[in-house]
C-alpha cells in the first residue's frame, strides 16, 4: 500500500516537474526569438503539447479506426469494403439502423419539449414549489445510465403468471386481476424500444429543463409586458416572444441530446442487449467488438456513426459561431 | 480568445498541471508478473471451485513455485484484449473453445502435447480433449467440467406423485410430460433470460437434442458449420423443443414467460409447497442457484435424471462444458503447474467442496460431496461420448451472438423458426 502511494507520489512529481520543464523550455525557445516574433510564436508553442495530445489520443485512433474498418477481424488483411457490405446486407443490422433512427427522431424532440414544458410551468410556481419540482425532475440525472437501466428493468419485470410479481407495472396489472405482460418483448409498433427510450427521457429531461429554465428566466420582462399591452394571449406570448428568444438554448440542448442518443449503449445493453428487436448501433458495436472479436465490423460501425455525427457537429459549430457573432 | 502575453507565467502553471495530469493517468500499474518463481493464473471459475483447485495445486507443486491465481470477470473477453495489449498471465482458464482457437491464431498459446503427461491425457473421458484441440495439437486442457442435459425434479413431491425417476427414450419423456399434465400440473420449468447472455439455455437444449438425435458425428459436423442450421436434424430438434415447450400448459407462464424468466430462478417454483412446475433441464451448476434450504440438503430435496437418448438403449452422448487451461508462457515453472493441473487427483479437494466435476474417467467418485454430484459424474462417464457445448465452440458471431439472439427471437415470437435458422446460417463468418 505504502509502496503504491509512494509510486503515485513520485509519478505525480515527475509528471508535474516534466511538464513544467517542457513549458519552461518552450518559453525559453520563444524568448530566443526577436521580440516581435516572440509574441507571435509563443501561443503556438504553448498550444503545441495540447495539440500533440489531441493528435495522439483522438486523431490517431480515429484514423486507425477508419483503416481497420477495411481490414479483417484481427485487423491484419485488407478486405476492401466487405465489412460494410456484410453489415448493410444483414436484415438484423438494418433493423438496428432503423431502431437507432427511431431513437434519434423521438428522444431529442421529446426531451426538448418536455424540458421546456416543465421549465415554463415551474417558472409559474411559488419559489418553494418550483425548487421542489425541479429537484425531483433533476434527481435522475445523478444516477448512472447502468443504474437507471437496472432500476427500470424492475419496473418492467415480468414473472410467470401465478408467481409473485415484483415488477412495478405487472404488480399494478395484478391489482386489476390482469395477467402479467413481458413488457420488453412487446415489439409490435416498437413498443419495447419506446419503453427503453422512457428510461433515457427520465434521466435526461432534468438536463434539458435546467438549461431551458435558465433561458426562460433570461427572457427580458419588458418584451413580455410589451406583448401583454398589445393584447397578446399567453399562448401567443409563449410561441412568439419566449420561444424565439431562447431558440439558441433549444438548439444546443437538441444537438447535445441527439449526439448522446446516437451513441446510446448502456440502457439497451443492460435491459435487453438488443434482443426482441431493440438493438441500436452502440450496442451492436460493442457486441461485434467484445463478443464476436470482429474489429473490422466494429470499426465499420464506428465509421458509420462518425459519418452520421459530422453534419450535426458541423451545424453545431456553425450555430455556435453565429451565436458568438451576435453576442 | 485573445490572451495578453504578459500573463503567461500563471498560465504556465495551469498548463503544466493539466499536462502532468494526463501524464500520470498513463502511469497505472500493469498486471502479469514475470518475477522469478511466481506463476500467474487467470480464470472466471466459481470461487469455491477455484479455492479447491488452488489448495490441491499448491500441495502438488510445493513451496518452490508461488501461485498467483486471480479471479477475473469474463475471461473470454478479457484475455483477447490483454493478448493484444501484451499483458497476459502464464496460464488462463478459457471456457470457450472458440476463444482457444482465436488465441491459437494469434500465436498466443503453446501446445500441451508434450507438457501434459500421456497417462493423464489417456485418462480423460472420451471426447473431452477434442474441444481444446486445434489442427491436431492440444492447446486447451479441460480441468473442471460441468454436465448439461440433466433433468432436475423436486424429489419429495415427485416421489409422492409416484412418477417414474428414469426415462429410457425421448418418447418416454414426452409421455411423462403428458402424464404430469393429465394430473393437472405444469410439467416444465423454463427460463432463458440471463442478462446480456439471454438465450444460451435454449442453445443448450438444442445441443442436447441434436446430439441425442444425430449422434456424435452429426453433432460435430453441425458445430463445425458443415451441417447447416437450416437442416433436417436441427429442425427435428426444434420440433421436439416446440412440442415440449410451446404446447399450451407445458411450461410455467407459457411460451411468453420463457424469455423473461431468469435461468437461475426458473427452477425455484419446483420447490414451492405446491410445485409450480416439476422438471427443469439444465447443467450441473444450476443447483448453486436453488434456494438455500434446498441446497443445504441436495440429496434429500433434488432428484436428477439424464436427458434420455432418442431411442431406448441407443447412442447416448452427453453435452458438457468446463474450463480449459491454456498455456501462454512456456517457462519451466508454468509447464510444471500445467502438468499438475492435468493430474486426475487435482480435483480431490474441489470435488468435496464445490460444483467441480472431474473430466478424468479414473477419478474416485467417493471424493464428491454428495449423491447428486455423483449422479452427474455418472451421467458423464456412462455416456457414449462427451461433447463440448456447441455454442461455445462455434464462432463468437454464432455461438454467443445469433444462436442466442435468434433462438430468443423465435421463442418470444418475433421470428418464425425458418427465419431464425436462416439468420443463424447467414451470420456464420466465411
Amino acid at each position: 500500500m505504502l509502496g503504491k502511494a509512494l509510486t503515485a507520489l513520485v509519478t505525480v512529481l515527475i509528471g508535474i516537474g516534466g511538464a513544467l520543464a517542457v513549458y519552461y523550455l518552450l518559453n525559453k525557445i520563444a524568448e530566443l526569438m526577436p521580440e516581435r516574433w516572440e509574441a507571435r510564436i509563443k501561443p503556438y508553442l504553448y498550444i503545441l503539447p495540447a495539440f500533440l495530445a489531441i493528435t495522439l489520443y483522438l486523431i490517431y485512433p480515429a484514423v486507425l479506426t477508419v483503416i481497420n474498418s477495411f481490414k479483417d477481424r484481427f485487423s491484419r488483411e485488407w478486405v476492401g469494403t466487405e465489412n460494410y457490405t456484410e453489415l448493410l446486407s444483414s436484415p438484423a443490422f438494418r433493423d438496428t439502423l432503423f431502431n437507432t433512427l427511431l431513437w434519434i427522431l423521438i428522444v431529442p424532440a421529446v426531451t426538448v419539449v418536455l424540458g421546456l414544458v416543465v421549465a415554463t410551468l415551474a417558472d409559474r410556481l411559488q419559489p418553494t414549489g418550483e425548487k421542489l419540482a425541479k429537484t425531483i425532475i433533476f434527481l435522475p440525472m445523478a444516477i448512472s445510465m447502468v443504474g437507471a437501466a437496472t432500476i427500470w428493468r424492475f419496473v418492467y419485470y415480468a414473472a410467470p403468471a401465478g408467481q409473485e410479481q415484483i415488477g412495478l407495472q405487472n404488480a399494478l396489472l395484478g391489482v386489476f386481476g390482469k395477467d402479467p405482460v413481458a413488457w420488453l418483448q412487446q415489439s409490435q409498433f416498437h413498443l419495447n424500444s419506446l419503453l427503453l427510450m422512457v428510461v433515457l427521457l427520465w434521466s435526461q429531461i432534468g438536463f434539458s429543463m435546467v438549461l431551458l429554465s435558465a433561458a426562460v428566466k433570461g427572457v427580458p420582462v419588458d418584451t413580455l409586458e410589451a406583448a401583454r399591452i398589445d393584447g397578446a394571449s399567453e399562448r401567443q406570448i409563449f410561441f412568439r416572444v419566449v420561444v424565439p428568444q431562447i431558440k439558441g438554448t433549444i438548439i444546443t440542448v437538441f444537438i447535445t441530446v441527439t449526439i448522446g442518443v446516437m451513441k446510446i449503449f448502456d440502457i439497451v445493453y443492460v435491459m435487453t442487449n438488443g434482443n426482441f428487436n431493440t438493438n441500436v448501433l452502440g450496442n451492436e458495436f460493442f457486441n461485434q467488438f467484445a463478443t464476436n472479436f470482429n474489429s473490422g465490423a466494429a470499426a465499420a460501425i464506428v465509421v458509420m456513426l462518425m459519418v452520421a455525427v459530422v453534419p450535426i457537429m458541423w451545424y453545431q459549430v456553425r450555430h455556435f459561431k453565429a451565436e458568438e457573432a451576435n453576442a | 480568445m485573445r490572451i495578453p502575453v504578459k500573463k503567461s507565467t500563471s498560465l504556465l502553471g495551469v498548463a503544466a498541471l493539466a499536462a502532468s495530469l494526463s501524464l500520470t493517468a498513463c502511469g497505472g500499474d500493469s498486471g502479469g508478473s514475470d518475477n522469478g518463481n511466481t506463476v500467474t493464473i487467470w480464470s472466471s471459475i466459481d470461487q469455491p471451485v477455484q479455492d479447491g483447485l488452488l489448495k490441491a495445486l499448491e500441495a502438488k507443486v510445493g513451496s518452490d513455485i508461488k501461485i498467483d491465481w486471480k479471479k477475473v470477470e469474463n475471461i473470454n473477453q478479457l484475455i483477447m484484449t490483454k493478448i493484444q495489449a501484451g499483458d497476459t498471465p502464464d496460464i488462463a482458464f478459457i471456457p470457450q473453445p472458440g476463444v482457444v482457437k482465436d488465441m491459437v491464431s494469434l500465436d498466443a498459446i503453446k501446445p500441451l502435447d508434450d507438457v501434459v503427461p500421456q497417462a493423464d491425457q489417456d485418462s480423460m473421458i472420451p471426447g473431452t480433449l477434442d474441444a481444446g484441440t486445434v489442427d491436431g495439437k492440444l492447446y486447451g486442457l479441460l480441468v473442471s467440467a460441468n454436465v448439461k442435459g440433466l433433468i432436475f425434479y423436486p424429489k419429495k413431491a415427485w416421489e409422492a406423485k409416484g412418477w417414474p425417476t428414469e426415462v429410457a427414450s425421448i418418447d418416454e419423456l414426452n409421455q411423462l410430460t403428458e402424464t404430469i399434465k393429465a394430473d393437472g400440473e405444469t410439467p416444465w420449468c423454463m427460463g432463458i433470460e440471463s442478462d446480456t447472455a439471454t438465450g444460451w439455455p435454449a442453445t443448450d437444449w438444442f445441443e442436447t437434442l441434436v446430439a441425442k438425435y444425430g449422434g456424435v458425428d452429426e453433432y460435430n459436423s453441425w458445430v463445425a458449420g458443415d451441417t447447416k442450421f437450416d437442416s433436417d436434424i436441427v429442425k427435428q430438434a426444434a420440433a421436439e423443443f416446440e412440442q415440449l415447450m410451446f404446447t399450451d400448459g407445458n411450461v410455467l407462464g407459457g411460451r411468453e414467460a420463457i424469455a423473461s424468466t431468469n435461468f437461475g430462478t426458473a427452477g425455484n417454483p419446483m420447490f414451492d409447497a405446491k410445485p409450480g412446475c416439476w422438471m427443469y433441464n439444465q447443467g450441473s451448476f444450476i443447483t448453486g442457484f436453488f434456494p438455500d434450504e434446498i441446497k443445504s440438503d441436495l440429496d434429500a430435496n433434488v432428484g436428477v435424471m439424464g436427458f434420455p437418448p432418442a431411442t431406448a438403449g441407443g447412442d447416448n452422448p452427453v453435452i458438457g462444458g468446463g474450463d480449459m487451461a491454456t498455456l501462454l508462457n512456456d517457462s519451466d515453472n508454468a509447464k510444471k503447474v500445467m502438468a499438475a493441473l492435468a493430474a486426475t487427483d487435482i480435483g480431490n479437494d474441489a470435488a468435496g467442496s464445490s460444483s467441480f466435476i472431474s473430466p478424468h474417467s479414473d477419478f474416485d467418485p467417493a471424493n464428491y460431496a454428495d449423491e447428486t454430484s455423483r449422479s452427474y459424474a455418472k451421467v458423464a462417464s456412462e455416456s457414449t461420448g462427451f461433447l463440448f457445448d456447441g455454442s461455445d465452440q462455434m464462432p463468437g458471431e454464432v455461438g454467443a451472438g445469433t444462436f442466442w439472439k435468434d433462438m430468443t427471437a423465435w421463442i418470444s415470437g418475433q421470428e418464425d423458426l425458418d427465419t431464425a435458422l436462416k439468420n443463424i446460417d447467414a451470420s456464420w463468418p466465411s
